[in-house]
């Protein structure tokens, strides 16, 4: 991949939960593997995160839910993000999700979701894999 | 590919910004490939913040946009941070601290950019992306600053308005005598001025200023904690230019 054009990734907590510490550990991994990483942090709305993602033109975003909201607010932010044109973004889920929910998140459109026990190398592996497969995301 | 996005970006598409600014991000766009756009509306001020990381910059900025937004002015934010030697990976986390503007606003545009060591505290090719925003119409251009050494001046070359951000207990009068930022800027802000030794801090940095030769630039004290001194601020912001 191009030096000068590092993976952007928003990462970003949707809702009323304030639990952070798990959504920063990843922020640092993914610093750590080369990535630009734009933590938007806590309690956003959907409306906000989509925004984020259009004004820093990022080719991911990751959201993480502890909340048990996922099946509320995960759909809101995709279907807010087909509606502002940004089909391209991949979306990946992080937290406590319910094994019988991650098929289902998978169908609407999650890239991939990433439950408790995940070695950061395993989401690192899987950006890089996907940045080598396409290209450049956008392009 | 370029010349489609302009199109988009002619019809005020915010989403064709979006992606050129990060094509002007990455060097593909020179300043003059822009010349064919629309100038600004009326009279684009581009602000720098900068001054030392943890001097409280970002939360600065997060109080001027929703000053500049309380009187129906538009504003964009280049927010820079490091960009790690070792990985080339950042932690652009500068967004976060400006809460206190609502973020779903059409007239707030805010872009984090990673800046890589030796650009002197800003990202690169910031200057297509300056003239990106003002043709896009923004009344106000903010860049903030990588936490700035003594030595990090670039960003005067810029800006219309250089503010450099100091805060109570930083160093001693010897210190302020060295060359260097504090000469380039145009607004000195005592941050955090509702902690102790905010007074001593402006009463050196006005001495010492007060012995060039040239005008000298203002000193305020601010507290973004109690928003004391940011409406002198954005006052002064507004009537004060470059005098360099």
């Amino acid at each position: 991949m191009d030096n000068r054009r590092p993976i952007r990734i928003v990462l970003a907590k949707v809702g009323l939960d304030g639990h952070d510490r798990g959504i920063k550990v990843v922020a640092r991994a993914l610093r750590d593997a080369g990535m630009e990483v734009i933590y938007a942090g806590l309690w956003q709305t959907p409306e906000a995160v989509v925004r984020t993602v259009a004004d820093e033109d990022a080719a991911w975003l990751g959201l993480s839910l502890l909340s048990g909201a996922h099946m509320t607010l995960v759909p809101r932010v995709l279907e807010l993000l087909k509606k502002a044109n940004l089909n391209h973004v991949g979306v990946l889920v992080g937290g406590i999700i319910p094994e019988e929910d991650i098929p289902k998140l998978q169908q609407m459109g999650v890239a991939r979701v990433f439950g408790p026990g995940t070695s950061m190398a395993e989401i690192v592996t899987f950006l890089h894999d996907w940045a080598n497969k396409s290209g450049a995301v956008h392009d | 590919m370029i010349e489609g996005l302009l199109d988009q970006f002619r019809r005020g598409d915010r989403q064709a910004l979006s992606r050129l600014l990060s094509l002007a991000s990455y060097g593909e766009i020179p300043i003059a490939s822009l010349s064919g756009l629309p100038g600004p509306a009326k009279k684009c001020r581009v602000i720098a913040i900068t001054g030392s990381g943890g001097v409280g910059k970002s939360t600065l900025i997060g109080k001027l946009i929703s000053i500049i937004r309380r009187e129906h002015q538009t504003v964009a934010v280049l927010a820079c941070d490091p960009r790690s030697p070792l990985t080339g990976g950042a932690l652009l986390g500068d967004r976060f601290r400006m809460v206190s503007a609502p973020r779903e606003d059409d007239g707030i545009f805010i872009r984090s950019l990673a800046a890589s060591p030796g650009y002197g505290a800003v990202a690169e090719n910031l200057a297509p992306m300056i003239q990106l925003l003002k043709s896009f119409a923004f009344d106000t251009v903010i860049i903030e600053t990588v936490g700035a050494g003594q030595g990090d001046t670039a960003v005067r070359d810029l800006a219309d308005v250089v503010v450099l951000l100091l805060q109570p207990e930083m160093g001693d009068e010897l210190q302020w005598e060295k060359a260097g930022l504090l000469e380039v800027a145009d607004i000195v802000v005592i941050h955090k001025a509702d902690l102790p030794g905010a007074e001593e801090t402006a009463t050196q940095i006005q001495n010492i200023l007060g012995l060039s030769m040239k005008v000298s630039p203002k000193v305020i004290q601010v507290s973004s904690k109690s928003g004391h001194g940011l409406d002198e601020l954005w006052r002064a912001i507004q009537t004060g230019s470059s005098s360099h």
